[in-house]
């Protein structure tokens, strides 16, 4: 899946920052650049994809 | 989607405000004072269709002062409508800076949507 930010800017001027295709703490991280840019802060929802879990790592250790 | 913010938007790049004045058809900001209603105000002065007095923006704390008297001496939509592309203007500015891609569109409400891709 595409990585992928929206922005909707309202008939008003209010945007509206949206990070898609992103697990975890990614998308804040992506979207930072814009959401600094373009003014303050109003609100903040983080979505079911990002509480997403990875998978942890599994490891095979083999008797030496 | 993973994260959603919503942003009051600030007036703070003079290349941003240069664009959206373009893109709307009107006159070039420039630095200077302004006389307003209320009183002189230094900024970027933006002239908005059938405004009575300018708007004047103070980029280093990204507030619009104006004096549009509830609308009897300006349309405030002309107001909005500068805001919104402003913030259209500045978000490609800045996608494109990193080199993302970046579409834009017009939705059935009024909004604008700009969809910045990741290059990967």
């Amino acid at each position: 899946m595409s990585r992928i930010i929206e922005v909707v800017v309202s008939p008003r001027g209010e945007a509206t920052v949206q990070t898609k295709g992103y697990v975890g703490g990614d998308c804040l991280q992506a979207s930072r650049f814009l959401e600094q840019a373009l003014g303050v802060a109003a609100g903040d929802r983080r979505t079911a994809e990002f509480h997403q879990e990875q998978k942890p790592e599994q490891t095979l250790s083999q008797p030496q | 989607m993973s994260h959603v913010v919503v942003i009051a938007t600030k007036v703070q790049d003079p290349v941003a405000v240069a664009a959206a004045c373009r893109r709307l058809g009107l006159a070039e900001p420039v630095y200077g004072s302004a006389e307003l209603f209320s009183g002189e105000v230094a900024g970027l002065v933006v002239r908005l269709p059938d405004w009575v007095y300018p708007v004047v923006v103070d980029t280093t704390t990204g507030r619009v002062a104006y004096d549009d008297f509830e609308g009897r001496w300006g349309d405030p939509k002309q107001l909005d409508r500068f805001l919104q592309v402003y913030a259209v203007e500045k978000a490609k500015l800045e996608a494109k800076r990193k080199g993302y891609s970046v579409s834009e569109q017009a939705l059935h409400d009024g909004s604008i949507r700009v969809e910045i891709v990741e290059a990967r």
